[in-house]
C-alpha cells in the first residue's frame, strides 16, 4: 500500500527547539536553542492563554507554526490531534480533588479533562467548523496520527493538519510516564501535486522496526525521552535530512516514509 | 461512499448484556437505570451500571490491562459470539488487514483515581496500580486488539461523547484508503468518579431517571456500555449497512452546544450527502438526546432545520443512561436493531413532550419497517458525528 502526499507546513515546540528554524539549526549541528521560546499563540488572547489547559498551549505552539508556514488560516484544514496521554496536568488535578474533596471539582477543569480539549480549543480559537478529531496510540501516537491523517487525505481533497504532542506527567504518574520534556510537532499535509511543497513524500505500510538516519545526539535523546518526539525524524526528513524514516507501532503496521520519486 | 456491511455486532449496557437482553428490555419498556450505588460516590442520582463487570477476571497476559473499562470490554466481547465472529473473519481476511478502532472517553481513569486514593504520603502508586497500559486513553483499543488478535491499524478515538460514532468514519476512511480490508469498531466507557462528580459540577446531572425531550427533564443519567461491530466490504448478509457519515465542529464552547445547532445540522447534512439518500429516505432518528434542558432543544431544532418533515425520532438514553464515549456505538446498535427488527423504540419517561419544537419525537415504540436510520452523537469540545445506516436487501 503506497500513499503519496505533500507536506506544505511544519512546526515544532519543545524546550531547545521552539520553532522550525531552531530545528534546522540543530540538524545542522549548531545545537539546541536553550533560551528560545515558541512564538505566543495568536489564537488565544492573553487571558485565554492563562486559562487554557496545558495540552492546548503545547499543541497550539506547533500547530500555529505549521499553518502559518502552509499559508493557511488555522480554520482551513481538518485537524487530527494525536496524544498518548492527553493532559497529564489535569489528570493529576482531577485525581487529587476526587480523593480529597470530590464535591469541589472545578467544572471548567472537568470539561478541560476530555482528551479532545486541545482540539476543541483549537476549533473554538480558529473558528474551525470542519472536523477536528482527537486520537491516541499511547507510545505510538505519531504513527497512529499519521495513519489517520493519510486516510483523511485520501477521503477528501482538503489539507489535513496533524499535531502530535505529549506533556510530562505531574506527581505520581511520573514513574509510569517518565518524560522530561514536553513535545509537540505539527504537519500540514495535502494530496500529491501541490505547487510549492516543503517535501513530496511516499508512505508505505511496514512491519519493520523503527528506523531513521543518524541525527545529532541532542535530538536522539529527545526521541528516547518523549514518544511524541518520535515525529522528529519525519520532521528532519521534511527539513531535508535523511532519505527514509520508519515509524513503527507495537500493534498493527507502521509506516515507512521516503521522498517521492519525481 | 461505498457502503460497508455490519456483519456482526454486540452491545452490553445497563439495559442488558448482549443483544437478546437489550431487545427484551426495549420490548418491555424496562429501563436499566438504578439509584446510584457506585462505590465512593454519594451523589443523589440514577446510573446505568452494568451488572457482572466486577466478576470479570483479566488474568495471564491480560492482567496488565486490568481496569473496569477493560473488564466491561471483555464482558461485551464475550456476548453474541462476537469473538467467534472475529475468528471467522480472520479466516477470510488476514489479521493484519483488519483494523481495530475503539472510541472511549473514560478509558482506564477509574484505576488512576483508585491509585491516587490508595497511595500513601510517599505519593507512590501501589504495585497493583502500576499498569502503564491502563493509565492511557489508548487502553481500550490496545486491549480489544490484543484479545481479538488483530494486527491491522489500532486506533483510539477520544472526542468525548462522539468518540464511538467517529470510529465508523475512521474505519470507512482506512478501508477506502487501502490501509485495511475490514474493521472491528467499538466503544467502551465505564462509570468512574471523574464523570459522576464532573457532570455534577456542571449541574448537568438529574436526581431522577433521565427524561429526554420531556418538559420536566432536569439533566442526564450517567451510564456505561461496551459495544462492538465488524465492518466489511461486499458482504451479502448482516445487520445493515453504513451508508454515510458526517463530522463537524461547533467552534463555539467546550461544554455547551452551539445555540442554533449549526454544527449538529452540518454533521447530519454531510452524512445525508455521503449516503446519496434524499432526506425522505430516513425513517427514524436515534437522537443524542441526553435530557439536559439545552441539548435536547438544540438538537430538535437542528433536526427541524435539516428535515422539512422530520421522521419519528427518539433518544434511547432512558434505557442505558448517557454512556459517553460508548454512546455512539450503543446507539448505532440500537439503530441497526431498529432496521433489522423493524421496531422503532420511543424514549422512556416522556410524559409531557415539548410539542412546540419536538412534535416529531416518538411517544410510543412501534413495529415499523424503515429503510434508513440516522444516529446522532455530539460531544464536549463541540465534536459532532452523524451516521446513516441502511437496511440490507433481504
Amino acid at each position: 500500500m503506497s500513499l503519496r502526499f505533500d507536506v506544505i507546513g511544519a512546526g515544532i515546540a519543545t524546550s531547545g527547539l521552539p520553532d522550525w528554524p531552531a530545528l534546522q539549526a540543530a540538524l545542522d549541528g549548531r545545537g539546541l536553542a536553550e533560551d528560545g521560546k515558541s512564538p505566543p499563540s495568536a489564537l488565544l488572547s492573553p487571558r485565554e492563554r492563562r486559562r487554557a489547559p496545558r495540552a492546548a498551549k503545547l499543541s497550539f505552539a506547533a500547530a500555529e507554526q505549521a499553518c502559518a508556514m502552509a499559508g493557511l488560516k488555522p480554520a482551513e484544514p481538518v485537524a487530527v490531534f494525536s496524544s498518548g496521554m492527553g493532559d497529564l496536568d489535569i489528570t493529576d488535578y482531577m485525581c487529587r480533588t476526587l480523593k480529597e474533596h470530590p464535591e469541589l471539582l472545578s467544572p471548567t477543569r472537568f470539561h478541560n479533562s476530555v482528551h479532545n480539549a486541545a482540539s476543541g480549543y483549537w476549533s473554538i480559537g480558529a473558528g474551525a467548523t470542519g472536523d477536528v478529531t482527537a486520537i491516541s496510540g499511547w507510545r505510538d501516537s505519531a504513527t497512529a496520527g499519521l495513519l489517520e491523517a493519510l486516510a483523511r487525505l485520501n477521503d477528501a481533497d482538503h489539507p489535513v493538519l496533524l499535531v502530535v504532542y505529549d506533556d510530562l506527567a505531574q506527581g505520581p504518574m511520573r514513574s509510569l510516564w517518565p518524560t522530561e520534556h514536553a513535545f509537540s510537532g505539527a504537519l500540514v499535509l495535502t494530496r500529491a501535486g501541490h505547487s510549492k511543497p516543503l517535501a513530496r513524500l511516499t508512505a508505505d505500510t511496514s512491519n519493520a522496526p523503527e528506523q531513521h538516519d543518524a541525527l545529532p545526539d541532542e535530538l536522539t535523546a529527545r526521541i528516547a525521552d518523549n514518544p511524541a518526539a518520535r515525529l522528529l525524524p519525519l520532521l528532519a526528513l521534511i527539513a531535508g535530512k535523511g532519505a527514509q524514516v520508519t515509524l513503527a507501532s507495537e500493534q498493527g503496521p507502521g509506516l515507512r516514509i521516503s521522498r517521492a520519486e519525481t | 461512499m461505498k457502503p460497508l456491511t455490519i456483519t456482526a455486532m454486540t452491545l452490553t449496557c445497563a439495559a442488558g448484556t448482549g443483544l437478546d437482553a437489550v431487545r427484551r428490555a426495549l420490548a418491555e419498556g424496562r429501563s436499566g437505570l438504578r439509584a446510584n450505588d457506585f462505590p465512593h460516590c454519594s451523589l443523589d442520582t440514577w446510573i446505568g451500571r452494568v451488572d457482572g463487570v466486577e466478576e470479570i477476571d483479566l488474568a495471564g497476559d491480560l492482567a496488565e490491562f486490568d481496569c473496569r473499562n477493560n473488564r466491561l470490554a471483555m464482558l461485551g466481547l464475550q456476548q453474541d459470539d462476537f469473538i467467534a465472529r472475529v475468528d471467522a473473519l480472520k479466516t477470510r481476511i488476514p489479521a493484519d488487514r483488519i483494523a481495530c478502532i475503539i472510541g472511549t472517553s473514560t478509558a482506564g481513569i477509574g484505576v488512576t483515581e483508585e491509585a491516587y486514593r490508595d497511595m500513601g504520603e510517599d505519593e507512590v502508586f501501589q504495585p497493583r496500580h502500576r499498569l502503564p497500559r491502563v493509565h492511557t486513553p489508548h487502553t481500550s483499543a490496545a486491549f480489544a486488539a490484543r484479545v481479538l488478535g488483530l494486527d491491522g491499524p489500532v486506533l483510539t478515538i477520544s472526542t468525548a461523547c462522539s468518540s464511538s460514532a467517529k470510529v465508523f468514519a475512521s474505519a470507512a476512511r482506512l478501508i477506502e484508503a487501502g490501509l485495511a480490508d475490514a474493521a472491528v469498531v467499538g466503544g467502551v466507557d465505564s462509570l468512574c468518579l471523574s464523570v459522576l462528580y464532573g457532570f455534577h459540577s456542571l449541574d448537568l446531572v438529574s436526581d431522577q431517571p433521565c427524561r429526554p425531550f420531556d418538559r420536566a427533564r432536569k439533566g442526564l443519567s450517567l451510564g456505561e456500555a461496551a459495544g462492538f461491530a465488524i465492518l466489511e466490504n461486499d458482504a451479502a448478509t448482516g445487520f445493515g449497512q453504513l451508508l454515510g457519515w458526517g463530522e463537524s465542529s461547533d467552534a463555539h464552547h467546550m461544554a455547551s452546544p452551539h445555540p442554533e445547532g449549526a454544527g449538529a445540522a452540518a454533521a447530519m447534512r454531510e452524512a445525508l450527502q455521503r449516503s446519496a439518500l434524499g432526506n425522505a429516505a430516513i425513517g427514524y432518528i436515534n437522537c443524542h438526546g441526553t435530557a439536559t434542558p439545552l441539548n435536547d432543544e438544540v438538537e430538535a431544532r437542528a433536526i427541524a432545520s435539516v428535515f422539512d418533515h422530520p421522521p419519528p425520532a427518539a433518544s434511547t438514553k432512558g434505557w442505558t443512561g448517557h454512556t459517553l464515549g460508548a454512546a455512539g456505538i450503543a446507539e448505532s446498535v440500537f439503530s441497526l436493531m431498529a432496521l433489522r427488527d423493524e421496531f422503532l423504540p420511543a424514549g422512556l419517561n416522556l410524559d409531557d413532550p415539548e410539542e412546540e419544537w419536538a412534535g416529531f419525537i416518538l411517544r410510543q415504540s412501534r413495529q415499523q419497517r424503515v429503510d434508513a436510520v440516522l444516529s446522532n452523537s455530539f460531544g464536549f469540545g463541540g465534536s459532532n458525528c452523524s451516521l446513516i445506516f441502511g437496511r440490507l436487501a433481504p
